[in-house]
């Protein structure tokens, strides 16, 4: 255990970033589980909503505004893209969006790479304000740092056990449904990782609390964004709104003709899917400490796509699993494969072949996602 | 006498390219009434319904129903007006729970407001209760209580229909169209089917219905609309439709 811990203390810098990758993908991933997952919006440009996001972020605090003013600017100029994608698509057939989605993440990103009095073009921006970077906390502080993790802590445990518990109590109900539910020996298994990845992270976030470096501060607070974002959207799901959203998702028909105006609450789901990723986009650009065109490639949209796809389309808690998921693999592969004496060209075009497989195989296997819910994908309409 | 009409359309066109789906044609309908609508495959009555429900626009014609006219409005207000449809082949939202779908109907709740989703989760919590009471209540009536917490995509056809037609309800409507209620369903479950039609309409809703199973149309209508390539053929008491030689002569061919 001990060595355990020492262990730890030497790589906590570096599981502190991977955990704040890890939420910044998930709260990325969650406005993408909303408008596809949840609403049924193919967005194949997601990137361009955090590309705003943390451009905005950025350039707005090196010219003096408040961090926080400007997180919400750029979130909500996500959410304005979101707006304009939406009242020129939402009304067509849903493949229009995806395409016009595509086009308008190239577009984004032409802007990120070439307008230098807006982005600075490629040499990209640097020496932007970070949060907790000038601050030092004194005992007081890193009590209350270590109190917050410990509640986001709990919740996330509270909340894995509450969903362990509906899944048993559906188990004990399968009588007079069509559906079989999992099994309590999976849940528990889940149950297990889940309750193991908490600790790790937890009892490595407080290491790194002790010896206080800023990143330690940046990721409570993306983990409690997280932990706000998650919770926001699980109301918002569950809620009638979310009912409307599915419902739109399924047969579009059946809402209008009992009276739901479709486009606009298409238009409500983009936006905010928008305004999340726009979030994401903040954190993300703090994370890497510069931004460069290049950190917002199309490649992440397709990351976000795998996360949701992973963790199960229109299940928050298999979205935030699934960028654990993520992120594990990323570090394993980092980590171990060069250990096999494989050189660096050959190591990234591998590590892609390999997701690549794992998502071949999960389509066969467990085509609904990791906790999806197999009939889903094998109703009829 | 006039304040008695909930529904009519006047002089309804609608063309799809060469074909004259809807010609000049006229319904009406009085409030508290079961009216049906009846004609040979393809005469245009579930276009009708369409251009009532609005979900296709008319070429020509007004839509007055409650004595406002409704063929301007988007089509997801006609619910909010009292008018809600069944499709002729019964849609359910599959990958819902089928209390979930009742849940979807009824009108102007709080809780899909999404700013109040957050705000205001107590009077959610209250609509939800009694819509849920409301939603159980009907589901029984219709025999579907044992299946609530099922996905609707699992239901089979006929359940489907009657999952349609009870989710209608759900939204408190003064009028319910109805496309083909019976069609694809057995004998008990269309006598079924018609009980909870005559005591839903003792309860004041007014319903408009297609069907091709006459015994079904005569012995629920009050008055029958007859379409034709279109057009009106005729119209009246069931009596009357059964006599007219027009009618007939429509539906044997020549
Ligand atoms: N969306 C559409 N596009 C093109 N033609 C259509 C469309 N909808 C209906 N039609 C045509 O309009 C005519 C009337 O169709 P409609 O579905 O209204 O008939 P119906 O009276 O409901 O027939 P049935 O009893 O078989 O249901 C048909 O010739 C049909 O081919
Ligand atoms: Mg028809």
């Amino acid at each position: 255990m001990l060595n355990f811990i020492i262990n730890l203390s030497n790589n906590s810098g570096y599981i502190v970033s991977l955990t704040i990758l890890t939420s910044v993908f998930a709260i990325f991933a969650l406005g993408l589980n909303l408008q596809w997952g949840f609403s049924g919006l193919i967005n194949f440009g997601h990137i361009a909503f955090m590309t705003i996001g943390a451009y905005t972020t950025v350039m707005l605090s090196l010219s003096g505004v408040p961090l926080i003013v400007a997180v919400i600017i750029g979130a909500g100029l996500a959410a304005l893209l979101g707006f304009f994608i939406g009242i020129s698509t939402l009304r067509l057939r849903e493949d229009y969006l995806a395409i016009v989605t595509i086009g308008v993440s190239e577009l984004v990103r032409l802007v990120a790479n070439n307008e230098e009095w807006l982005t600075r073009g490629v040499q990209g921006v640097r020496r932007y304000q970070i949060p907790f970077v000038d601050w030092e906390p004194g005992i007081l502080g890193k009590v209350i740092a270590i109190a917050l993790l410990t509640g986001i802590a709990i919740f996330a445990q509270w909340q894995l056990l509450r969903g362990i518990k509906n899944q048993f109590k559906e188990y004990r109900s399968v009588q007079n449904k069509s559906y079989q539910p999992t099994k309590p020996i999976v849940c528990i298994i889940w149950g297990a990782i889940a309750t193991i990845v908490i600790l790790f992270i937890y009892i490595n976030g407080i290491i790194s609390l002790y010896n206080y470096h800023y990143q330690a501060g940046l990721m409570v607070l993306a983990l409690l964004i997280l932990a706000l974002v998650y919770s926001g959207l699980e109301i918002l799901v569950r809620s009638p709104w979310g009912r409307v959203i599915k419902a739109i998702r399924e047969d579009e028909e059946i809402a209008r003709a009992l009276g739901k105006n479709v486009f606009f609450y298409k238009l409500q789901a983009f936006m905010l899917g928008g305004a999340i990723a726009g979030v994401a986009g903040s954190f993300y650009a703090w994370q890497l400490n510069a931004v460069y065109p290049t950190s917002f490639e199309p490649l992440q949209t397709f990351n976000a796509w795998i996360i949701v796809v992973v963790g199960g389309a229109g299940n928050n808690p298999g979205t935030i699993l699934g960028a654990i998921i993520f992120w594990t693999y990323d570090a394993v592969t980092r980590f171990l494969l060069p250990q096999l004496g494989i050189d660096n060209a050959r190591l990234s075009a591998l590590r892609i072949m390999v997701i690549g497989l794992i998502l071949m195989i999960l389509v066969m296997w467990r085509p609904q996602g990791i906790l999806g819910k197999k009939e889903e994908l094998t109703l009829g309409k | 006498m006039t304040k008695n009409i909930l529904l009519s359309a006047k002089g309804l066109s609608k063309s799809f390219g060469g074909i004259k789906a809807v010609n000049n044609a006229t319904i009406e309908l009085k409030s508290g009434s079961i009216t049906g609508l009846i004609g040979p495959n393809g005469a245009g009555k579930t276009t009708l319904f369409n251009l009532l429900a609005n979900f296709y626009t008319p070429d020509r014609g007004e839509v007055i129903f409650a004595s406002k006219p409704i063929h301007q409005l988007p089509t997801h207000k006609i619910a909010r007006q009292g008018m809600v449809r069944t499709f002729q082949v019964a849609r359910v939202l599959s990958r819902l729970s089928v209390l979930e779908n009742m849940l979807l109907a009824p009108q102007k709740q709080t809780g899909e407001n999404i700013i109040k989703v957050w705000l205001d989760r107590k009077t959610i919590k209250k609509e939800e209760k009694l819509n849920r009471e409301k939603a159980m209540s009907i589901l029984e009536s219709v025999g579907l209580d044992s299946k609530a917490k099922d996905y609707a995509g699992a239901l089979s056809g006929g359940q489907r229909k009657l999952l349609e037609i009870a989710r209608t309800l759900m939204s408190d409507p003064k009028l319910i169209l109805l496309d083909e209620p019976a069609a694809g369903v057995n004998p008990t479950l269309i006598n079924q089917i018609c009980d909870h039609i005559v005591n839903w309409n003792k309860a004041g809703i007014s319903f408009l219905i297609i069907e091709h199973n006459m015994d079904v149309i005569m012995s629920l209508c009050d008055r029958i609309w007859v379409l034709a390539e279109g057009s009106n053929l005729a119209d009246g008491t069931p009596e009357e439709i059964q006599n007219n030689p027009h009618v007939l002569e429509a539906y044997l061919g020549q």
